[in-house]
């Protein structure tokens, strides 16, 4: 392949999504001491024109597709589907924090920062095609998401969180480092067109070498997906966390990982499929019924939302076990849906936790439909959608993985998935039964009236996931067109 | 001839007096009640003359009921003389005891409410007759069970009668179940259930198949007709208001099982195993009813018991081959026995409500008119010679004897016992000196007349409808020889018993005592009806009831079933439990757990990639 | 426009504009519901002028492409038996928003809105003619009726909510997978493709695969029958529930599970459905003799009543797997006849429960004094129930019974005993309820029926009694459809079919 040496103009505009991120980032970072507090609300304004803006680049950057930096970054449909995505996922996720970051008395500037510049880090491991690429994305990505575990400083829970968050990271993407390493010794190139061409060419490397690199680079991603069997930090590290960065967590960087999972698998390691298949099957079991399994007897709802997210992680890797172009447009309607809505979700328990995160247990949400029947109403989609009740994104996403996986005669393996989904009804049930069932209890006496941005936050993804229910079509086609990785 | 109009006239008037009667005058609703039926006898009459000999059977269509496949059912109604004799009793008397009831009923409650369900009953029943298949015969089974349910029940307000109303319903139900199945075999062997088609391929069908069918709707009749084993509901019967027991647990519905038996004789002539069952059961109902009826105090009862046995009779005919000698006592007994409770009726009304015959006594001087009709009831019930029932049991008697001897002398004996506890009752009630505290009356006119032309019913019915006769067309010829011997001896045995009776309960009162006391244990056997009642409740009625309860609600249901799929839910928790330990909170036990993990991870890899190598 | 399409998105454009209108104003949600579930039922009366009763097929068809890859297209139609469950579902709407008039005082415009969002999803069930769209509409009915339990029930409402959805969770998953598996087989939801390349051979299933294709249908279907012993959700549901939903659950939504084992379960595994044939009638006797007894002892009316459906449905079963012209008429006509008559069960005891608050059976007695009317209409309905000639259950049972004796007598007697012991416990409790001594409690307590009240009664009572009289005008329509049903379970049948039937059937030809 070719490196073309000299400066390319359209390399900016395929690049252009992370350029503005960071730009917006750092000048924030410069603004803060230029600003009172009292303008302080101005930054999450700010940041969302940003993502806004970064999404309308990443539309024009794929408006001229192509590899970019000589190949280290490539803008195909795949990239940009995710960079949307993760955009999308920013503004989400800021929308509920305004209110939330005012009752902590909160509102600076490096909250901000710090999410555009995790997000410019997502954006890129979208867009990597080259493993030193992706490892730095993953570690931009990474490093500002350990921050913001921990950004409410004075909260020991967030900040025993953020510790466990970035003492495991950093060791899971030390395992990703020695896969990298090891693949480059091995093939003599990152970039993973070439890494895939090497493979399946005539001087191949031992496929026990190969083998091992995909192990430990599936170690340090699986971390990142929350993926079982190493899933074990996520419930900590979610409950702890603020509420809005748990929701960022939950979304955004499991996407992205999930992105360069796809992307590597799918390509480099494609031609050893059949080693690495059995792993992501049981993997893909494990963290289903790990996830929904332990959810039925939370009764912190954050913790709750942890373990489940833990369970849609399975679903997820179910689809990838199918190892078709199929189920990598699974994964991507997927990841979609469950974006909307477990985002969604978030929003309204860090609506209702109140000062200090106080309300956080099931019980508290008790009576809410009397209080505010439209906040009960949009979170009431979001779990069925979680459930996966038909005419709801969640509902497709689960069918096309499931489709996808049948397709490649995962036959036990679907069954197991939807009993689990069974299962797991049940928990999410326990919030509605709260919600509908029963008389309000001072949890929903002493929520808040819903402010703008937050009934935006709300009507977003709620609107976002019954499109992905009734429409499903049109994400789907795309998401189908882009599905092929393989260059 | 518009048969249909038969039936739809009673159904209108109880329509009318159903919907609208609660804002009637007495006289509006009697009106629609007793016009109504009598002009279903007018128009009887009518279609009866105008189909003149009835040579054929006459069939009208009106619509297809149920169409399903293979099956058809029409709503069809058809006349031969058989139906003929059943419409005249049925109209008939019907018509009688509703003008009866209007003297009645007269100070009851819920006046328009009793002549409805006696107008409904009168649909049921006729449609029960008309029907041209087995299905629509059906119909009118139920339907007139239904009636009795609701009559019997009449005085809801009572336990004892919807106890025994709800007892009528279900063993009725009991009966059906055999009637049912009965109709599935027809259906399944014949393809169908139109009388004419059926009767027209039985001669061809297998026997054994054709037994089967015959006892199971002898099973039906059983219900029905109040035959051993089920027999209990109708004593019970007698809780509704009297002129119901006259109508529809003496004269009509009660007898609709030998109805049914005579109408499928085809099946039962090419079913002699059958038969033989029906004969045995008759005569073995006929008996122990008989010996019930001797003990009982309460004037009804003795009459309900003797309907039984009387029904029993009615069996033996037809189980003999003598269908039509069932049918001429059928219409028969329907004069005396109507007239026995309507008078009985009387005298209870007289007496305001008074029943136990042991505060009765005579009442001959006091009403004049009911001891009179009474005594003509009862010695036509006795067989008295040349009064109608001499006729019907003589006929009925010499096919059993021709059919086997011993059916004979039972029959004979029971006969003979019949006359005793009739004229027991009869003495017990009329004669020897008044022991209630009432002051008697004679009952109104309107309830008069009735008793008096079913009085000459049973005198002279018997000649005068020689129902034999009437139906030779219909059944097969039985050839029983008119022997003078049998004749007489059953006659005998009939003034035997009502000497026996005037000798115990007017010349010598004290003997009856006597005998209670020397035969203690026979006489409270009998007394208590043979305890039968307890154990089918402790046999049948209580195993179901708490096994269901206990065994089935509390124990399958309840404890295995939902304990099962509670015990999911709790199992799953569980695991979740265990899944839980993992999260210590600890970091370094995570760390190693990621370790672990990874290690795990790489050598199952390993392992794969050598293996896939080997392949 | 379509008029089929008009009968399924009157209610669910209904239950839209019900979200839209003010809470402040319950008396307007009524209203509105009762207005546009009377439009609905009148477009689906309008229907019947439309409806070829000739035709075997599918009628009325709409057919859109919903979503391109995978293909699914929103494809309605309707036969002889689904018209017949869409007309009875449109038929009782109206029904229960009169009966929850005043019953219903909190959350008014939400019940309502949950009502007519039920009524679309029933309706969407019956006339789905693609597979997945079909699991669609199954699904979605679940969500109502699990707020109308949940919200508005008794004291254990929650619960039988909970059980009630994930019982029917469970058995939807399989479904699902199986719907997929169909799917990636055949290349198509459509169900009327699917079938046509199962008669033309294209599509060929080892007999293990029919099996578990059809265990996993048939296990989703049996739970919402309910078929002993996958039971135990009814009698809380129907218990808990307030009494449009029990009515709602009883009439329609239980018919749900037996339309699927007709229209789904034997036409796409015919072997494998006949093959397990004596299995389930003999689940289905039990369900019909332990239902019953279990009936007989409850001490609670709904109670009764729900075991009763038991005990009902399990003749629904039965006629079913006879595989006979009869039986599967017959079980398609008790469909309806339960749904009419339960339905009217329901709504009576609900009347009572409104006026004495108990459901009890022993809080009651000699209400038969006080309310005549009321207690007439609850005989009648009650006679309906236990199968009395010229009422609308006795030709359906008949069927039943007379379709399972030509397959197997010995069905039909064990059978036959659940008529029995039906009088046993209808009776009893009516005579427990209605008979005896009126005390003061229930005096006080027991108005009789007022004009709303027998604008529910009378059509009910009418519908007994017509079906009951000429079932002619119902059957005709749904033998053709069944007709079809039995021809399809014969097609490429790997399974030895009984020769002993269609003999049997040359013999009843013969008049």
């Amino acid at each position: 392949m070719s490196a073309s040496p000299m400066f390319n103009p359209t390399d900016l505009i395929r690049f252009l999504p992370e350029i503005i991120l960071t730009a917006m980032g750092t000048s924030m970072m410069v603004l803060d001491p230029l600003l009172n507090r009292r303008e302080s609300k101005i930054y999450g304004t700010l940041s969302v024109a940003t993502l806004a803006a970064a999404i309308v680049a990443a539309i024009c950057a794929y408006s001229q597709p192509g590899p970019a930096f000589g190949g280290m970054i490539v803008v195909d449909g795949f990239a940009t589907f995710f960079r949307v995505l993760v955009f999308g996922v920013g503004i989400l996720t800021i929308l509920p924090s305004f209110s939330f970051l005012k009752r902590q008395q909160a509102e600076t500037s490096e909250f901000h920062a710090l999410l555009l510049f995790s997000i410019a880090g997502q954006s890129i491991m979208a867009a990597a095609n080259d493993l030193i690429v992706i490892f730095i994305g993953l570690e931009i990505s990474s490093i500002a998401s350990y921050i913001l575990a921990g950004y409410l400083r004075d909260d020991k829970r967030a900040n025993e969180a953020a510790l466990k968050y970035f003492l495991l990271g950093s060791f899971a993407t030390g395992f990703f480092l020695y896969g990298v390493a090891l693949i480059y010794g091995e093939t003599g190139s990152i970039n993973l067109s070439v890494v895939h061409s090497v493979v399946v060419g005539p001087d191949a490397p031992s496929a026990v070498m190969v083998g091992l690199a995909a192990a430990l680079m599936f170690v340090g991603l699986a971390f990142k997906v929350s993926a079982s069997p190493f899933q074990i930090w996520a419930p900590d590290v979610y409950q702890g966390a603020p509420t809005p960065v748990t929701a960022f967590l939950s979304a955004g960087p499991k996407a992205a990982a999930f992105a360069i999972f796809l992307r590597i698998f799918m390509t480099a390691f494609a031609p050893i499929g059949e080693a690495w298949a059995p792993l992501v099957w049981i993997s893909a079991l494990l963290s289903m019924t790990i996830g929904n399994f332990a959810a039925l007897l939370q009764n912190n709802v954050k913790r709750m939302l942890a373990y489940s997210s833990i369970g849609h992680a399975g679903y997820v890797m179910v689809a990838l076990a199918a190892r078709s172009e199929i189920g990598t447009a699974a994964v991507m309607f997927y990841l979609a849906a469950y974006a909307c809505m477990n985002v969604g979700a978030f929003a309204v328990v860090s609506h209702l936790s109140g000062k200090d995160e106080r309300y956080q247990s099931v019980e508290d949400f008790a009576g809410l439909a009397q209080k505010q029947p439209f906040v009960a109403a949009m979170l009431s989609i979001f779990l069925f959608s979680l459930i996966g009740v038909p005419l709801t994104g969640g509902f497709f996403g689960k069918f096309y993985i499931f489709k996808a996986a049948l397709e490649s005669h995962l036959v036990w393996l679907t069954v197991l998935g939807l009993l689990n989904s069974a299962v797991a009804a049940y928990y999410y049930l326990r919030i509605l039964v709260m919600m509908y069932f029963r008389d309000p209890g001072d949890a929903a006496l002493s929520a808040e009236p819903l402010t703008p941005a937050l009934s935006a936050a709300l009507i977003l993804p709620a609107i976002g996931t019954l499109f992905l229910g009734i429409f499903p079509g049109w994400v789907l086609d795309f998401a189908g067109r882009s599905a092929s990785l393989v260059k | 001839m518009q048969l249909w109009l038969i039936p739809i006239l009673p159904l209108a008037g109880f329509l009318i007096n159903g919907l609208f009667g609660r804002r009637f005058s007495k006289g509006l609703v009697n009106t629609f009640a007793i016009g109504s039926v009598v002009l279903a006898f007018l128009w009887v009459l009518r279609t009866l003359f105008g189909l003149g000999g009835i040579e054929a059977t006459y069939t009208e269509h009106y619509f297809t009921w149920i169409q399903s496949g293979a099956l058809t059912v029409g709503c069809d109604f058809s006349v031969d003389r058989l139906t003929a004799v059943m419409l005249l009793v049925v109209t008939g008397i019907g018509s009688l005891i509703h003008i009866y009831a209007i003297g009645y009923m007269a100070h009851e409650g819920g006046y328009y409410r009793f002549f409805a369900y006696l107008n409904l009953f009168m649909f049921f029943m006729l449609t029960l007759v008309l029907a041209a298949n087995y299905l629509v015969l059906f119909v009118g089974w139920e339907g007139v069970g239904l009636c009795s349910y609701l009559l019997i029940g009449f005085y809801f307000d009572k336990k004892y009668a919807t106890d025994a109303g709800n007892k009528a319903f279900i063993v009725n139900r009991i009966g059906d179940f055999g009637f049912s199945l009965a109709m599935f075999l027809i259906f399944r062997q014949f393809g169908s259930l139109d009388f004419a088609h059926v009767f027209a391929q039985a001669p061809a069908a297998p026997v054994g198949l054709l037994t089967l069918i015959g006892v199971l709707l002898m099973f039906g009749a059983c219900g029905k007709s109040a035959q051993i084993p089920l027999y209990v509901w109708l004593p019970d019967a007698m809780a509704g208001p009297t002129p119901v027991s006259a109508l529809i647990h003496a004269a009509t519905m009660v007898t609709a099982g030998v109805y049914m038996t005579a109408r499928s004789w085809v099946i039962y002539t090419h079913a002699p195993i059958a038969m033989d069952v029906i004969a045995y059961i008759g005569i073995a109902t006929a008996f122990v009813a008989a010996t019930i009826g001797l003990a009982q105090n309460d004037i009804k009862k003795v009459f309900a018991y003797s309907t039984v046995s009387q029904l029993g009779y009615m069996f033996v005919g037809v189980g003999c081959g003598a269908f039509s000698a069932g049918i001429y006592h059928l219409m028969t007994h329907a004069f005396f026995k109507a007239l026995l409770f309507l008078g009985a009726g009387a005298v209870i009304h007289s007496l305001s409500g008074e029943q136990d015959m042991r505060r009765m006594g005579g009442l001959r001087t006091k009403i004049p008119w009911t001891f009179g009709v009474m005594l003509c009831a009862s010695l036509a019930i006795a067989g008295f010679p040349f009064t109608s029932g001499f006729f019907s049991k003589d006929a009925i008697l010499l096919a059993a004897d021709h059919r086997a001897p011993w059916l004979y002398w039972v029959g004979v004996f029971t006969a003979g016992m019949t006359a005793f506890y009739v004229f027991r009752a009869f003495f017990m009630t009329f004669f020897g000196k008044y022991r209630g505290q009432e002051h008697p009356h004679e009952s109104p006119p309107v309830m008069l007349v009735p008793l008096v032309i079913l009085a000459a019913l049973s005198l002279v019915g018997g000649k005068l409808f020689n129902v034999p006769d009437f139906l030779r067309t219909v059944f097969p010829a039985v050839e029983v020889p008119d022997e003078f011997v049998p004749m007489a001896v059953a006659s005998a045995a009939g003034l035997l018993g009502i000497a026996l009776a005037y000798l115990m309960y007017v010349y010598r009162p004290g003997i009856p005592d006597s005998i209670a006391n020397g035969a203690k244990g026979l006489y409270t056997l009998v007394y208590n009806k043979y305890f039968v009642d307890e154990i089918y409740d402790a046999a049948v009625v209580q195993p179901v009831v708490n096994g269901s309860r206990v065994v089935l609600w509390n124990g399958a249901d309840v404890g295995l079933i939902d304990g099962i799929v509670n015990g999911i839910g709790a199992r799953a928790k569980g695991i979740g439990g265990v899944l839980r330990l993992a999260q210590s909170g600890n970091t370094r036990s995570y760390a190693t757990w990621v370790a672990f993990g990874g290690v795990l991870l790489i050598f199952g890899m390993a392992a794969m990639v050598v293996l896939g190598g080997l392949r | 426009m379509n008029l089929l399409l008009l009968v399924l998105l009157l209610p669910a454009a209904g239950f839209l504009i019900a979200l839209a209108l003010p809470r402040s104003s319950p008396a307007s949600s009524r209203y509105w519901a009762l207005g546009i579930s009377l439009a609905t039922f009148l477009a689906s009366l309008a229907l019947l002028g439309w409806f070829d009763r000739t035709l075997a097929g599918d009628q009325l068809t709409v057919d859109w492409l919903w979503i391109s890859s995978p293909e699914i297209r929103f494809h309605i139609a309707a036969d002889g038996v689904s018209f017949w469950l869409v007309l009875l579902s449109t038929f009782l709407t109206p029904i229960c928003v009169l009966i929850s008039w005043d019953h219903i005082q909190n959350r008014v415009k939400e019940f309502y809105a949950f009502l007519l969002l039920l009524e679309f999803g029933l309706v969407g069930v019956f006339l789905a003619q693609d597979l997945f769209l079909f699991y669609v509409f199954w699904e979605v009915s679940l969500v109502p009726m699990y707020f109308l339990i949940g919200i508005w029930g008794h004291e254990r409402r929650i619960y039988a909510a909970v059980k009630f959805f994930l019982y029917t969770m469970a058995g939807s998953v399989l479904m699902l997978a199986a719907i997929i598996y169909l799917y990636n087989r055949a290349g198509t939801f459509g169900y009327a493709a699917i079938l046509d390349q199962l008669a033309s051979g294209r599509l060929l299933f080892t007999p293990f695969e029919q099996m578990l294709l059809f265990l996993a249908f048939f296990v989703a279907f049996a739970i919402k029958v309910p078929l002993f012993p996958l039971h135990t959700w009814l009698p809380d549901a129907h218990v808990e529930a307030p009494t449009a939903g029990s009515v709602m659950l009883a009439s329609v939504m239980l018919k749900m599970g037996t339309f699927g084992i007709l229209h789904y379960a034997l036409p796409l595994f015919p072997s494998a459905a006949r093959r397990c044939a004596p299995w389930i009638a003999v689940l289905a006797l039990i369900g019909i003799i332990y239902g019953a007894l279990v009936a007989m002892v409850q001490p609670n009316m709904k109670k009764l009543v729900a075991y009763s459906s038991v005990s009902h449905l399990g003749f629904v079963v039965l006629g079913i797997f006879s595989f006979t012209q009869l039986g599967l008429d017959g079980a398609v006509y008790q469909m309806l006849n339960h749904g009419v008559s339960t339905g009217a069960l329901f709504a009576l005891v609900g009347l009572m429960y409104e006026r004495r608050h108990s459901l009890a059976i022993e809080d009651y007695g000699g209400v038969a004094t006080a309310a005549p009317w009321l207690s007439t209409a609850f005989l009648i309905t009650t006679l309906a129930s236990i199968g009395l000639p010229l009422l609308n259950n006795f030709v359906g049972e008949f069927l039943v019974l007379q379709g399972a004796a030509l397959a197997n007598f010995t069905w039909a007697v064990w059978a036959a005993l659940g008529v029995i012991l039906s009088a046993c416990y209808m009776l009893w409790m009516y005579q427990r309820v209605f008979y005896g001594e009126l005390t003061e409690k229930v005096r006080s307590h027991m108005p009789d029926l007022n004009l709303r009240e027998w604008a529910v009664v009378i059509p009910l009572i009418a519908m007994m009694v017509w079906m009951g009289v000429y079932s002619k005008s119902f059957l005709d329509p749904v033998g053709k459809t069944t007709a079809r049903v039995l021809e399809q379970t014969q097609v490429n049948v790997s399974y030895r079919v009984d020769l002993r039937m269609p003999q049997r059937t040359e013999v009843s030809r013969v008049r």
